[in-house]
C-alpha cells in the first residue's frame, strides 16, 4: 500500500512539476515567439513580391511597398503596382505547409513563392519547397490551374517540373496553390 | 591505455561499448527509423545527429539523478514525461532565442523525441547508473548514431544527388540515383552497414546469443 501511494505521489509531483515548468516558460518566450513570427511573415510576403529588404528595417520596407486588406478573415496583401500576395495554407504529405504566394497584377501569373513553414521530411518531400525549386514556379500561369509534373517534362507554361522521390509534396503542393488562389482570386474581383 | 586513465576502468568500458561493440543501431537496432530517414543527405545527418546527441545528454543527466526516486512500475511513464517536456522547453527556447536554429530543426523536434535509442539508453543505463557515467554512456551512443548517420549519408548524398553537403563534387555528367534518396536506398546501405559492423564487432544477431 504505501509502495503504490509513493508512486502516485511521485507521478502527480513529477507531472506538476513538468507542467509548471512548461507552463512559465511558454509564458516568458511567447512575445518573442510571436514578435519573430509576425517579422517572418512580412519578410515572406516581401519575398513572394520580390522586394528586396536586406540590411533595411523591415517594417519600413513593408508599410512603404504593401497595402494590407483585411477581407473577412483572410488577409489581401497589395503592392502599387496592382500585384497581390495571400497566405496559402493547407496540408503537404507529413503535415501543413503554411507560405505566402504573390501573382501579378493579371492576378494569373505567379510572381514569387515563400515558404512559411512545413514539416515534409528532409531531404525528400522538403526539396520540392527548397527556394531553388521554388523560383521555378515563377512565371507560370494558374489558369486553368497550376500541374506540378512528376514523371515527364513539364512544357506548358502552367506546367512546372516535379522532384522524383517527392511525389506525394508534389502533388500536394500543386492542389494547395491551385484551391488557394482560386478563392483568393474570387475574394480580390468581387470586392471590385 | 590513455582513455581509461581519464575516464577510469568502467568509463572506458561504457564508452567502448556505446561506440562500438554495443553499438546502439546495429548491436540493438534502434534509432532504425530515423537512420533510415534522415541519412539521404548529410547536413540533415549532421542536424539530426546533434539534436540526438543533445536530447541524450538531457536525458542523461535527469533519469540519473533522479533513479533512486523512480518507482520502478513508472520508470517508462517518467521517461517520457522527462524526455517530451525537455525538448519540447528547449525547443521553446530556442524559437524565442535562436529562431534561425530552432527553424533548421523544426522538422526534426517530433523525430528527436521519439527516437528508440533515447528510451532505450535511459531503460537500460541511465536509470540504473550513475550521472558521471550517465553522461559519458549518452556521448559514446551519441557518437555511434552520429557516424553511422553521416556514413551513410555521405554515400547517399554523393549517388543520388552527386553533392556532398551541397557541393557538386560529381560532374554534372552523373545520371542521379534517385533510388539512393528513397527509402529503397536507405534499407540496402543500413542492412550492408549492419552486416559489416556485425561482422567486424563480433555482434551476434539477435535470437541465437
Amino acid at each position: 500500500m504505501k509502495e503504490k501511494i509513493c508512486m502516485i505521489v511521485f507521478v502527480l509531483i513529477l507531472g506538476s512539476t513538468w507542467t509548471t515548468a512548461l507552463v512559465v516558460v511558454d509564458k516568458y518566450t511567447r512575445p518573442y515567439i510571436e514578435k519573430y513570427q509576425a517579422e517572418k511573415l512580412r519578410k515572406s510576403v516581401l519575398g513572394a513580391f520580390g522586394i528586396s529588404y536586406e540590411g533595411q528595417d523591415i517594417e519600413a520596407v513593408f508599410s512603404e511597398n504593401v497595402d494590407v486588406i483585411e477581407k473577412g478573415d483572410k488577409t489581401i496583401y497589395r503592392t502599387k503596382s496592382g500585384a497581390i500576395a495571400f497566405n496559402i495554407t493547407g496540408s503537404g504529405s507529413q503535415g501543413p505547409i503554411s507560405g505566402v504566394m504573390a501573382l501579378e497584377s493579371d492576378l494569373k501569373t505567379i510572381k514569387g513563392i515563400t515558404i512559411v513553414s512545413h514539416v515534409e521530411t528532409p531531404g525528400l518531400g522538403d526539396r520540392v519547397l527548397e527556394k531553388k525549386k521554388l523560383d521555378t514556379f515563377k512565371g507560370k500561369k494558374i489558369v486553368p490551374q497550376l500541374e506540378v509534373i512528376v514523371a515527364g517534362t513539364a512544357e506548358k507554361e502552367n506546367e512546372v517540373q516535379g522532384i522524383t522521390g517527392a511525389t506525394l509534396t508534389s502533388k500536394a503542393f500543386e492542389k494547395l496553390i491551385n484551391t488557394e488562389s482560386k478563392e483568393y482570386i474570387s475574394l480580390v474581383s468581387e470586392g471590385e | 591505455m590513455l582513455l581509461k586513465t581519464v575516464f577510469g576502468a568502467k568509463g572506458y568500458k561504457v564508452i567502448k561499448n556505446g561506440i562500438w561493440s554495443e553499438h546502439p543501431i546495429s548491436s540493438a537496432t534502434l534509432g532504425i527509423c530515423s537512420a533510415l530517414a534522415v541519412s539521404n543527405k548529410v547536413e540533415n545527418a549532421i542536424a539530426m545527429s546533434a539534436g540526438v546527441v543533445f536530447v541524450l545528454l538531457l536525458t542523461g543527466v535527469l533519469i540519473s539523478l533522479l533513479r533512486k526516486l523512480i518507482p520502478s512500475r513508472v520508470r517508462i511513464i517518467t521517461y517520457m514525461i522527462t524526455i517530451a517536456s525537455g525538448v519540447t522547453i528547449v525547443d521553446l527556447a530556442l524559437k524565442a532565442v535562436v529562431p534561425t536554429i530552432s527553424e533548421a530543426l523544426g522538422p526534426y523536434v517530433g523525430l528527436i523525441i521519439t527516437n528508440c535509442i533515447i528510451m532505450g539508453r535511459a531503460e537500460a543505463f541511465f536509470v540504473q547508473n550513475d550521472t558521471y557515467h550517465s553522461i559519458l554512456d549518452a556521448i559514446a551512443n551519441g557518437l555511434a548514431y552520429t557516424y553511422t548517420l553521416v556514413t551513410i549519408a555521405i554515400i547517399r548524398e554523393i549517388l543520388a544527388f552527386g553533392t556532398l553537403l551541397g557541393f557538386q563534387i560529381l560532374p554534372g555528367t552523373w545520371m542521379s540515383w534517385a533510388i539512393m534518396a528513397a527509402p529503397a536506398g536507405a534499407f540496402f546501405l543500413l542492412g550492408t552497414f549492419l552486416w559489416v559492423t556485425r561482422t567486424l564487432a563480433d555482434i551476434e544477431p539477435p535470437g541465437k546469443g
